[in-house]
């Protein structure tokens, strides 16, 4: 009944694989690798013997990392929409009522859901062992990357199918999978590297992966199966009686340290005080609302969560990061930076999909608010929030800056970093509110927003990494590839060694900062470029943002 | 006040209104009727300057919805089929926010959100949340979201769609009062009990063309090739009642019962009244002679074909 005669499965399987969709993604993903190995396969003059092995290594592993970020992007997509899909279509509670076992359920929910994730990553199988016949893998390297792929599949999977129990709606199921796969994916990625010198490193890392890895996640996917399934068994989510007000004092009595006191700060800044009295004359009425609304809508508890353990987790990166090694400062940054990748689309990719979704919009639309009044609001509202939020890790490194006089020697380089943050939670507010414009529902738009500011953040950085030594480019056409990361921006700050490090006790000089050269007179830094590209690139974003509303909600049939 | 021109809606090949053309005329009380899938919310939203029209052209109050969707949105009052509410806002709040959407200055904002909230008996509600009042109440919000503006056209797109009798009834008394106080109302519904009592006019509309459209009386007489009439007499006379009544060249049938007579009769106006005189000047004693009224639903019946369900 699990597997064979799973109607649940049958179902999924069939709507799911009966799209030509379907196969054409798959035929652009396997093209794509198969472009990707074309590409790097050593030319004929080339001896295979030399160049192949390196080139063979490091196709490896830029398929294994670019396949776990697709099982990390894309398992929830599929996965964090299994139940919350039910309930939104209003035949959750038909399901329920079946004679189906709530475990039958489940696995029809997660294997529907993944099935068309593991073909994918079954089907760049022989690409990979084209990579094998050029020798310097080993086929247990094969073996193991594959088994790190589908643990991560099956992990990530259950985990959204969980969130998506837990939620009513797929938007808010999706973002907390979101908050809680990507950083494990980072995680998991880091401690799973095998490009260390050291052999004994690399001894350690495989046997991490293949004794330690499959059970614990084994242990995991049991732990998240019984809490489905007694979630599934007695469901405390059916009916509509009274459940969706907001009972903020209830909230807070299971709000896990992150209390909001709306009349302090800094809660004020992100959440303030509700009113008691009509707006005054001349507010924009959406941007009132949208900032004085629960900011927690959003899958409450998860997001405080992430909030709370970020805060937590910046103060040992600011002992290792800042106060002992003062160089890394730029590390500390890509912190923050990622804190604000994560969250940051969390306010704005929902905004204009939303009043569709809770069909607000078409009360909106009518009334005489401008459609460039009604983004502005959106755009503000979200990117306060993020802001602020992101905000709240920087005082560290403002602590760092008074404290450690290396830093404070080089003052100007805490107001580029500050300018580079700032930038970048304007950059996913942005990017998050055009996709949202762009999308007809919340999930699209999220997943729109992620993939965008990993192609645009993420994305330079691996490239930075892989291309480095290893391809005859030289170092300005490297950086040149990163402008649009705010990360490299971040790295690309030299900064001065700490003294702690050094044994002498003269001053050692900042390394050199490669410049690019616009011009053959004029060159700037990595991070110069991005702050110069960014806020035009977002008024033009915000621009054409304004052009889609316009076109296609504002004053359009896309309603009907 | 209302005035659709020529109104046609193409989805790629699908015609879902077909060049509608219909007036609404000030202080009237529009139904528009017809069955599911008809083109009645198309319509609906093109007015409400939701939907921009493949051709043809809208005046609301002289507005043209096509150029100048802005000052349609002044007049009008929209009440979408389906609608929903904003999480964690109160009732007042909510009313707040249209009402500074329509730019309502605060001095008067607050006046009319209690009195909207108690033409509407809303009071006792001000401080709940939205989302958790039940249909019938979200549905009386949303009609008094409408109201904050005093527009003097109000569009509502089914507003009783799925409301128990009680808060059904209430609705329709509420629409009652909206047309005392003036307000030219365009109001659709697929259940015909409910706009037959308050409707100054009809237009019935199926699979995207309007098939009738004017009082209710007007259509009656327009679908009507031959009118039932139904005449009490006293007891004695039927029998002369009868003959007199079949001689007459408008009559064509004519069936007794007790002492009932129901005659089907062709002609205008006139022509009854002179049937009716001459019953009298023949000495019948005629208790009561009146045309027997078609039922909505039959009026419905007769022009609908029933192709859409």
């Amino acid at each position: 009944m699990l597997l064979r005669d799973n109607p649940v499965l049958t179902r999924e399987l069939l709507v799911n694989l009966r799209s030509p969709r379907s196969f054409l993604l798959q035929l652009v993903y396997v093209s794509l690798l198969g472009a990707v190995v074309y590409f790097y396969w050593p030319s004929e003059s080339e001896g295979v013997r030399q160049v192949g092995s390196g080139v063979a290594r490091r196709l490896f592993e830029l398929f294994f990392l670019g396949q776990f970020f697709l099982v990390a992007l894309v398992a929830p997509t599929f996965a964090a929409g299994s139940i919350t899909g039910e309930k939104e279509r209003k035949t959750y509670e038909m399901l329920l009522a079946s004679p189906l076992r709530p475990g039958t359920i489940l696995i029809g929910k997660l294997l529907s859901s993944l099935s068309y994730l593991v073909i994918l990553i079954v089907s760049s199988l022989p690409l990979m062992i084209l990579c094998f016949l050029l020798g310097g893998i080993l086929l247990s390297e094969i073996a193991r990357a594959y088994l790190v792929l589908i643990l991560a599949a099956g992990t990530f999977g259950l985990l959204s199918v969980a969130c998506s129990s837990f939620f009513r709606r797929t938007s808010s199921a999706l973002m907390v999978s979101y908050l809680v796969i990507l950083p494990l994916a980072i995680l998991c990625v880091a401690l799973t590297r095998t490009d260390h010198a050291d052999p004994r490193a690399r001894e350690f890392v495989t046997f991490m992966t293949v004794s330690v890895l499959p059970p614990w996640c084994l242990a995991i996917w049991s732990v998240v199966a019984i809490v489905i399934v007694r979630r599934l068994l007695r469901p405390p989510d059916v009916g509509s009686e009274g459940k969706d007000v907001v009972d903020e004092e209830e909230e807070m009595k299971y709000a896990i340290g992150v209390v909001i006191d709306r009349d302090l700060y800094p809660d004020k800044l992100f959440a303030p005080a509700k009113r008691t009295d009509l707006m005054p004359d001349g507010t924009n009425p959406v941007l009132d609302k949208e900032l004085r609304s629960e900011i927690f809508s959003q899958g409450t508890l998860m997001l405080r969560v992430v909030i709370q353990v970020s805060m937590l987790l910046s103060i040992p990166l600011m002992a290792a990061l800042l106060f002992l090694r003062s160089d890394r400062a730029g590390y500390y940054v890509a912190y923050v930076l990622t804190f604000n990748l994560l969250v940051g689309p969390v306010f704005s990719a929902g905004s204009i999909t939303q009043e569709r979704e809770r069909q607000t919009l078409s009360l909106l639309l009518t009334t005489l608010l401008r459609p460039g009044q009604i983004l502005f609001a959106k755009l503000v509202a979200a990117l306060r929030v993020s802001t602020v939020l992101t905000f709240l890790l920087v005082e560290q490194l403002l602590l760092a800056f008074v404290l450690i006089e290396e830093l404070r020697d080089r003052y100007w380089t805490l107001i580029v970093f500050l300018l580079i943050i700032a930038t970048t939670c304007l950059a996913t507010s942005t990017i998050g509110l055009l996709c949202s414009a762009l999308s007809r529902r919340t999930t699209v738009a999220i997943v729109l927003t992620y993939m965008t500011l990993l192609i645009l953040f993420v994305f330079p950085v691996g490239m930075h990494y892989y291309l480095q030594g290893f391809v005859s480019i030289s170092e300005e056409r490297l950086a040149s590839f990163t402008v649009t990361s705010p990360f490299s921006a971040a790295f690309s700050i030299p900064m001065a060694p700490s003294q702690n490090n050094t044994f002498t006790s003269t001053p050692v000089a900042v390394p050199e900062q490669v410049l690019i050269h616009l011009t053959p007179r004029i060159a700037l830094p990595v991070w110069a470029i991005f702050l110069m590209i960014y806020p035009p690139l977002c008024l033009v974003l915000y621009g054409v943002t304004y052009l889609v509303f316009r076109w296609r909600w504002w004053r359009a049939g896309g309603l009907g | 006040m209302i005035e659709v021109i020529n109104f046609t809606k193409r989805y790629g090949d699908f015609v879902a209104v077909d060049d509608l053309s219909f007036t609404i005329g000030k202080g009237e009380v529009f139904g528009f009727i017809g069955p599911n899938g008809a083109g009645k919310s198309t319509t609906i939203r093109f007015l409400a300057t939701l939907l921009r029209p493949t051709s043809g052209q809208g005046r609301v109050a002289g507005h043209s919805v096509v150029d100048d969707p802005m000052a349609v949105r002044r007049v009008i009052g929209f009440m979408p089929d389906d609608f929903g509410v904003y999480d964690g806002m109160k009732v007042w709040e909510f009313l707040d926010f249209f009402a500074v959407a329509y730019e309502i200055p605060f001095n008067y904002r607050k006046k009319i959100i209690g009195e909207v909230l108690e033409l509407l008996d809303l009071t006792h509600k001000r401080d709940d949340y939205v989302n958790g009042l039940s249909k019938g109440m979200k549905q009386r919000l949303c009609l008094a979201k409408t109201l904050v503006h005093d527009p003097p056209v109000l569009i509502l797109d089914e507003p009783a769609s799925g409301l128990d009798p009680r808060a059904r009834l209430e609705m329709k008394a509420l629409l009652n009062e909206l047309r005392g106080m003036g307000k030219t109302i365009l109001v659709s519904s697929h259940i015909l009990s409910e706009l037959a009592d308050f409707c100054t006019s009809i237009g019935i509309i199926e699979r995207g063309k309007l098939l009738a459209a004017g009082s209710i009386q007007e259509i009656q007489r327009q679908l009507r090739s031959h009118r039932v009439l139904r005449v009490h007499v006293l007891d004695e006379s039927i029998s002369r009642a009868a003959t007199i009544l079949r001689d007459d060249q408008g009559v064509r049938s004519v069936e007794s019962f007790d002492h009932t007579l129901t005659a089907e009769f062709e002609g205008q106006d006139d022509d009854m009244a002179r049937l009716l005189g001459r019953l009298i000047s023949e000495g019948v004693g005629v208790q009561s002679f009146a045309e027997e009224p078609l039922s909505l639903e039959e009026v419905f019946m007769m022009i609908t074909k029933g192709i859409v369900n």
